[in-house]
């Protein structure tokens, strides 16, 4: 006899509605899986089958096939452990096929019959157009998230079938688990920082217009210390920006926060030795979205820039421009979104010191760890801010600064009123409306003017002041007009740390 | 190969492109024999049989005879000086013909040069410049503007192409039109351009001056020979000018080369702060004279007369009140932050601090000054730049 059951499967970060058509009849008893199933979605067989069998149910000796359908799109995980069970179930007429009627389902089975938890409920939830889903306990609350659906959840096959029986009532939700720390940068302040008024300030200006931003300075300058409280600054993510943080995550497998939506800007900071893959995203056997779709709606924060390998630079430039990354491989392709602050630390050179005298670096040794940074990586900071190490006297002596709540406020106001232009944030200004939203006083371009005369500007880094200089005076409530202190301040934050030496 | 038929010059540079084969050694070798007879004892091996040769080189003579006699059996001289004619180098042997004077006097004179260029350009007042590879805006400026002033005087700019003051007083010698050609003295061989960076301003010393070097084609930079090179630089040098050096730098090699062979000595001085300026600063203690500007110098050599006069300064007028006011800025905010900026590099948060203003009105009035040519940014930091009317007081000559 036949049975169908509705369930999902996670094809990047979205999530692909798959029934699961299961098939019992006479013959040679056997269990297969069709439909395009990879490794652990095959091996769902076994646990099926143990999982049933612990449960006290029996096990039909007869021949099974279940198809997984559309058939022609691969399916992975273990999510569809818990709908071939109850397909299994249905089609042996262990209970009746009314009871699945407008229900899917989303779990992995234990060889006990346990139902475990899985990577990418909240996509996979928003996949399945029944109006019931039951997902495995302890997931409820990510579910609900999508919002359409009358969630279940349950932890054992048992459990669940006295609840389908209407036996039992089905149980509450688990209580939110203690998140692990995820909410670390809530508790770094900005007033930590002593002096770096210009840091602070390219912080303020980044935060606010969505520049991305590269810090450049010896070793225990606190570039690192800077970068890490950026993501407090950053407003609260709401609406469809919380919803895509929240499947991203989901769909990593990462923990989310007590009630389940991503609302704190992500910050994500991979060692420079990570690969292409984890940090673009993609895999072979099991598709994962990378660091750069992590960190989308945040900071995505590397230190020692100038250590990354090349083709991981390289592979930054398209998510940058566009704000997605297109995965592709011989099995698919999934688009992941990729809209993040892109923070930068480098030292100036291998050993820190660069320009002072304390340099031990040989020039050649110089320029080639120089040459990376160069090119057309270099050209997406917005702002380049070179730090030193600060004063003892304001370590030692000097009043606590601005916090961040101060700072964060006008941060808030200034996105503000780049939404009110129609952009979500300065930084993505078109140059075609930049004449008409950030306009030029004289003095202001007379400073550009200079700079352009001299070779030291191109026309695109025209576009990149005269956004950062709108951002500048939106911070300061300026006028509409940019005036020179704010061009001047724009053209300060853009030094150049990939300066080669010339003779005279 | 017909030996008659090739000039001694041939044989010197075959020798000297021997492996293991130095300027100590080269001169020891030709000291004893003519570069002719040098080959042929060389290419039998025999050459250690002389003491001041096998002196010269220790630790192993006879290893050095084998290694030798190897080497020159491989090498057709005709070949070599083949080479040497077709990428223009010109070589003397030294006592031989077209052998710079300048050269021949010295004690320590190589036994064998060569040039890209015109070597006549050496006849005439020299003045060394020397310093640090990696130097300061404020010691790249003064040597450049010493090398554009000396050349525009007559003067013979003398320095080693290397990266920083180097670099920078013969970038000053090539600027001055109609100036006294540039003399370069380099380290490895004269088709060797290091640093590679140099690469333009090596060619343009050769086709306006003369390069010389003292090793042969295909010699590599390598470390030792650049003592070596520094103390060819004090030879041709009437007067050696030391812009900015650390304490450990190379140009005291130079300098101590200079003191050996009775040339002035002139230091520039810099701030006490600054590591590259301890060793002018020291110099300048033990009783150096100073390089405020081309008139020391030219006073040091005997030259005063020859100074391009500005416009005569009226003599009632006091020195220490130059004319900066007529082009200095006006605007009050560009008066504080020039004088926050100073002479060392500042970052601008340090600009703002000690100019008390906003960092948006000091970086508005930064980019001013800049545009104005008051100040110069680099990596991030802010520098005043030495003005024509600015660090280095143009003073007229002493009467």
């Amino acid at each position: 006899m036949l049975a169908t059951v509705s369930s999902a499967t996670l094809l990047g970060v979205d999530g692909q509605p798959v029934t699961v058509e299961v098939h019992v009849s006479s013959g040679l008893p056997g269990f297969t899986v069709v439909g395009l199933p990879d490794a652990p979605c095959r091996e769902s067989r076994d646990r099926v089958r143990a999982a049933l069998l612990s449960s006290g149910l029996s096990w039909p000796q007869k021949r099974v096939t279940v198809n997984l359908a559309p058939s022609g799109v691969r399916k992975g995980g273990p999510g569809l452990d818990l709908p071939i069970a109850i397909g299994v179930l249905v089609a042996t007429e262990v209970f009746p096929p009314e009871w699945c009627f407008g229900v899917g389902f989303i779990g992995e089975l234990g060889l006990d019959g346990s139902i475990r938890r899985v990577p990418g409920i909240v996509p996979m939830v928003d996949a399945i157009g029944e109006p019931t889903v039951v997902v495995p306990g302890g997931c409820e609350r990510e579910a609900t998230l999508v919002g359409r659906h009358e969630v279940r959840g349950a932890s054992t096959v048992v459990e669940l079938l006295e609840c389908l029986r209407g036996e039992a009532a089905w149980p509450d939700p688990a209580p939110p688990a203690p998140v692990p720390a995820t909410g670390v940068h809530e508790r770094l302040d900005l007033c930590d920082v002593r002096g770096q008024a210009v840091a602070r300030l390219a912080l303020e200006v980044s935060a606010a217009g969505g520049h991305h931003l590269l810090f450049c300075g010896p070793p225990g300058s606190g570039k690192t210390m800077l970068a890490r409280r950026l993501p407090g600054l950053l407003p609260k993510l709401t609406g469809p920006a919380a919803l895509e943080a929240t499947r991203v995550r989901s769909a990593a497998g990462l923990v989310l926060p007590g009630d389940g939506l991503v609302i704190d800007p992500p910050f994500r900071a991979p060692h420079h030795g990570a690969s292409p893959v984890s940090v673009i995203g993609g895999g072979s056997a099991h598709m994962r979205p990378g660091e750069v779709s992590l960190a989308s709606g945040g900071v995505l924060f590397l230190d020692e820039l100038a250590e990354f390998p090349n083709a991981v630079l390289d592979a930054l430039r398209t998510p940058i421009e566009e704000g997605v990354v297109r995965v592709c491989r011989a099995k698919g392709s999934v688009a992941y979104p990729a809209r993040f602050l892109l923070v930068g630390a480098t030292n100036p050179c291998p050993c820190g010191e660069w320009p002072t005298m304390a340099c031990r670096c040989s020039d050649v040794a110089r320029s080639r760890y120089v040459r990376k940074l160069s090119g057309p990586l270099i050209d997406r900071f917005d702002l380049r801010v070179l730090v030193r190490r600060p004063d003892v006297s304001a370590l030692l002596t000097g009043r606590p600064a601005e916090p961040t709540a101060a700072v964060a406020a006008r941060v808030l106001t200034a996105r503000t009123r780049a939404a009110e232009r129609g952009v979500m944030c300065n930084a993505e200004l078109p140059a075609d409306r930049l004449d008409e939203l950030a306009p030029l006083a004289d003095d202001g371009v007379h400073l550009l003017e200079h700079r352009l005369r001299a070779g030291m500007l191109s026309a695109r880094g025209l576009h990149r002041v005269r956004r950062v200089a709108r951002t500048l005076a939106d911070l300061a409530d300026g006028p509409d007009t940019l005036g020179e202190e704010h061009v001047g301040l724009a053209l300060a934050l853009r030094a150049d740390p990939a300066h080669e030496e010339v003779a005279a | 190969m017909s030996a008659e038929a090739l000039a001694n010059e041939a044989y010197a540079v075959a020798l000297a492109e021997l492996p293991g084969m130095g300027p100590a050694r080269l001169r020891a070798v030709l000291d004893r024999w003519p570069p002719a007879e040098a080959w042929s004892v060389v290419w039998s091996g025999r050459a250690m049989a002389v003491g001041a040769v096998a002196d010269a080189c220790r630790p192993d003579p006879a290893a050095l005879a084998v290694t030798w006699r190897t080497a020159a059996g491989r090498v057709d001289v005709a070949d070599v000086w083949q080479r040497y004619r077709d990428a223009g180098v010109g070589v003397a042997v030294l006592g031989g013909d077209g052998y710079p004077d300048a050269l021949a006097s010295d004690a320590e004179a190589p036994a064998v040069v060569c040039w890209l260029g015109d070597p006549a350009v050496v006849q005439g007042p020299r003045v060394g410049i020397v310093g640090s590879r990696r130097c300061t805006r404020y010691g790249r400026d003064i040597a450049f503007e010493l090398g554009h002033d000396l050349a525009s005087a007559g003067v013979r700019v003398v320095s080693g192409l290397a990266l920083g003051i180097d670099g920078a007083a013969h970038s000053g010698a090539l600027s001055a039109p109609g100036g006294a050609p540039p003399v370069a003295v380099v380290g490895s061989g004269l088709d060797v351009v290091y640093p590679r960076r140099h690469v333009d301003l090596w060619r343009r010393v050769a086709d306006a001056g003369v390069v010389f070097s003292e090793s042969p084609m295909g010699a590599a930079p390598e470390g030792w020979r650049f003592p070596l090179r520094n103390r060819l630089i004090a030879a041709l040098a009437d007067v050696l000018v030391v812009v900015e050096s650390r304490h450990q730098g190379g140009s005291r090699h130079t300098v101590d080369a200079a003191i050996e062979r009775d040339r002035v000595v002139l230091a520039v001085p810099g701030p006490v702060r600054s590591p590259l300026s301890t060793y002018p600063n020291e110099l300048l203690h033990q009783g150096v004279g100073p390089a405020r500007d081309v008139v020391d110098v030219l006073v040091a050599l005997g030259l005063a007369g020859r100074l391009p006069m500005p416009a005569p300064v009226d003599a009632g007028e006091p020195e220490h009140e130059p004319e900066p006011d007529v082009d200095g800025p006006a605007d009050p905010v560009e008066v504080a932050v020039l004088d926050a900026v100073g002479w060392e590099p500042a970052t601008l948060d340090d600009v703002a601090e000690r100019a008390g203003r906003s960092l948006g009105a000091v970086a508005a009035a930064l980019a001013r000054l800049e545009a104005a040519g008051r100040v110069a940014e680099r990596d991030g930091r802010w520098e005043r730049v030495a003005g024509r009317s600015g660090a280095i007081r143009r003073r007229t000559a002493p009467a």
